[in-house]
């Protein structure tokens, strides 16, 4: 989102340079099939003006008299023409004339010295601000290249994030697993205990049942144990005993 | 409801505007020509003034028209202002050639005035 304004200020900041070019809307125009580029191409701004002599006759002027009068032709020509002008006073020399020419030599003298550092510093100057907008432009640029590739690292990031959630996955489920094993166990050993407890009891009640039983037993049998048969018990042992008796001597 | 200037520009101006001042040329065609550019003219090409032999030369005045005076007039001022004023690194030429301009002008139109200071009489 935060992109998306960036690159619309972008839009509404960027300048507009001074060399004719089209804006993006007529840029569809330009390219369609009939365009003409042969017969009138797309203009370019120079960086250097056309070139004159004295500061203002063009170059042109001279190389158009070179072939016929050669190099000093021009200057010639201006020399007569001025001899003429000023022998038939048709340009007076009056006071003005040397006001002007007083002016002449004095910005003659300024243009020559001072003219050079002021062009070095409006062409510093100039090129400041155009590097400004070409730097702002390729800055953006190079910003969005990065912001690119940090979304495609995010990307690459956040698949690895998918791996991360499968191991969160799979640890749950192991926890959830070791919980289910530790229920079953404690249930095992509760239902072993209760189970344990049932036949603890069951058991102490047979052996009760049984010492009860048999105490009975014996002590009915002994209670029934007459004195007549406890006589006759008694004689028979011994006679038995001596039976024996002679076996071991 | 908004009004573009532009408009309120033009039914000021409607008589002006009939002359076309303002408005692209009638041969101008931007599919064609691409972006407008002040200093070219768009219509016909006719034979340059330079390579017209002497036979052609009435038939090549013929064809001036002097409604293309004023369009004439901009071109050359805007082919001048391409060529010494508006290149990146500009040097006195513009200023040297408006000062001597200048100066012939106002001494052509002051010429009546000045005529009387002469320092002779006589000239050969």
């Amino acid at each position: 989102m935060l992109s998306r304004i960036a690159s619309r200020s972008v839009q509404e900041l960027r300048p507009i340079l001074v060399a004719v070019r089209p804006t993006s809307t007529a840029a569809a125009v330009d390219k369609t099939e009939e365009r003409d580029e042969v017969n009138f191409p797309r203009r370019v701004r120079p960086i250097e003006p056309g070139k004159v002599r004295m500061g203002f006759i063009p170059e042109e002027w001279f190389q158009f008299l070179y072939p016929k009068t050669g190099v000093t032709g021009p200057y010639v020509l201006g020399v007569g023409l001025a001899t003429f002008l000023c022998s038939k006073e048709i340009y007076v020399m009056e006071h003005e004339y040397y006001t002007g020419l007083s002016i002449l030599l004095m910005m003659v003298y300024s243009v020559k010295k001072f003219g050079p550092p002021l062009a070095k510093y409006l062409d510093k100057e100039i090129e400041e601000i155009e590097s400004s907008w070409v730097n702002y432009r390729e800055g953006s640029i190079a910003n969005m290249k990065t912001s690119i590739e940090k979304e495609k690292e995010a990307q690459w990031c956040a698949q690895g994030e998918k791996m991360l959630f499968d191991a969160k996955r799979e640890n749950v489920a192991l926890q959830l697993e070791a919980a289910y094993r530790e229920r079953l166990v404690s249930v095992y050993s509760e239902v072993k205990k209760r189970l344990d407890y049932q036949l603890e009891t069951a058991n102490v009640k047979t052996r009760l049942h049984q010492k009860h039983m048999v105490d009975w037993i014996v002590s009915n049998v002994k209670s029934s144990i007459t004195p007549a048969q406890e006589a006759a018990a008694l004689k028979q042992c011994f006679a038995d005993l001596k039976a024996l008796a002679p076996k071991a001597a | 409801a908004t009004v573009s200037f532009r408009r309120l520009q033009w039914s000021v101006l409607t008589p002006v505007a009939n002359m076309g001042i303002g408005e692209y040329p009638a041969e101008y065609n931007r599919k064609v020509h691409g972006p407008y550019d002040p200093a070219r003219f768009y219509g016909k090409a006719d034979i340059p003034f330079g390579q017209v032999k002497l036979g052609q030369l009435g038939a090549w005045l013929g064809r001036r028209r002097i409604t293309g005076l004023p369009g004439a007039v901009s071109r050359a001022y805007w082919s001048w202002q391409h060529k010494y004023f508006l290149p990146k690194k500009t040097g006195f030429a513009p200023f040297g050639q408006l000062m001597v301009g200048l100066m012939a002008f106002f001494y052509a139109i002051n010429y009546g005035k000045i005529i009387h200071h002469r320092n002779h009489k006589y000239h050969w």
